[in-house]
């Protein structure tokens, strides 16, 4: 019978929905295991990334691969909001019609 | 306004003092009043009542950062790329600062009450043995966060990647300053992605675990 194989298949799903609800990590567990999977033996700091962020905003600018000359600038800034927002915000103020010291 | 200088010539000007620094001063500024909102505008309304000051207030600690400190530029980018970044510094700081001063974070002082304990499982359950199999292995992880992390690891974890808290301001509660607390979670990190690859389990092959139907 059809509806009864719909009806059989919603509930399977829901019995299915709740147990992956309850054996999923809660979701501070799913980030940190993400972070934990982005962490490299050595990175870099907050002020090491500071330090040359104007220079890794310009590369970038230019289109220059900076995975391959400042991967681990790239990987902090994956890691740390608040170097990665102050990273954005630089580069909107380099937008070409602001971008007045190239 | 544009910049007619280069590298030298502002670092000569600035360095100059008297007339030749106040009208390098006033380009800087100027430069600054037009990047300043394309960069912040993305954080705040520009149609918020604070944010012409915050603007304003922004440009004016920049050049006194910039000034004072110019023999720190190392040329290594535009000279107003560098005074840009020391200006989002600056304005990321105050509005960080704006957003969450009033904001309770008890968190950081350690409570404990929905923070990787160990969720009990009613076994007589006839689950299916990837499900049991997935629920072991969360409580395995559950119980080396428990170990392996401090209360106030745990309590800055949660702030900064559940409540969306900027590092910043959890540093500012902890005491102590933003690059010295991700020094901190760094080696958090490391040390129990060391312990679960010890206990075989690898990050990222859990991840995948928990990600099948």
């Amino acid at each position: 019978m059809p509806t009864n194989n719909k009806i059989m298949k919603s509930i399977f799903d829901w019995f299915r929905r709740r147990f992956k609800k309850w054996y999923q990590p809660d979701p501070m567990m799913q980030k940190l295991l993400q972070s934990l999977a982005m962490t490299e033996e050595h990175e870099i700091s907050c002020d090491d990334v500071y330090a040359v962020l104007d220079q890794f905003a310009e590369a970038v600018m230019r289109g220059e691969n900076v995975l391959l000359f400042m991967p681990l600038v790239r990987q902090h800034l994956d890691m740390c909001p608040d170097c990665r927002a102050e990273y954005e915000a630089l580069l909107d103020m380099l937008q070409p019609s602001f971008y007045v010291g190239a | 306004m544009t910049n007619t200088r280069d590298n030298d010539a502002w670092l000569n000007d600035l360095q100059a003092g008297g007339a030749q620094r106040d009208a390098a001063l006033l380009d800087l500024h100027a430069l600054l009043l037009r990047a300043l909102p394309q960069g912040l505008s993305r954080l705040l309304s520009p149609e918020n009542p604070e944010f012409e000051s915050l603007i304003e207030d922004t440009a004016q600690e920049t050049l006194l950062r910039t000034l004072a400190g110019l023999e720190t530029f190392e040329g290594r980018s535009q000279f107003t790329t560098w005074v840009y970044k020391i200006s989002v510094r600056v304005a990321l700081n105050e509005l960080r600062r704006r957003r969450w001063r009033d904001v309770s974070l008890e968190g950081l002082e350690g409570d404990e009450a929905n923070d990787g304990a160990p969720r009990q499982f009613a076994s007589s359950d006839p689950l299916p043995e990837s499900v049991i199999e997935r629920a072991e292995i969360l409580q395995r992880v559950q119980q080396i966060l428990a170990e392996e992390l401090t209360e106030r690891q745990r309590a800055a974890m949660r702030a900064i990647h559940m409540q969306g808290v900027p590092m910043e301001e959890v540093a500012r509660r902890m005491g102590t300053n933003r690059n010295a607390l991700y020094k901190l979670m760094h080696d958090a990190r490391l040390r129990l992605k060391h312990r679960l690859e010890r206990e075989g389990l690898n990050p990222t092959d859990l991840l995948e675990t928990f990600a099948q139907e």
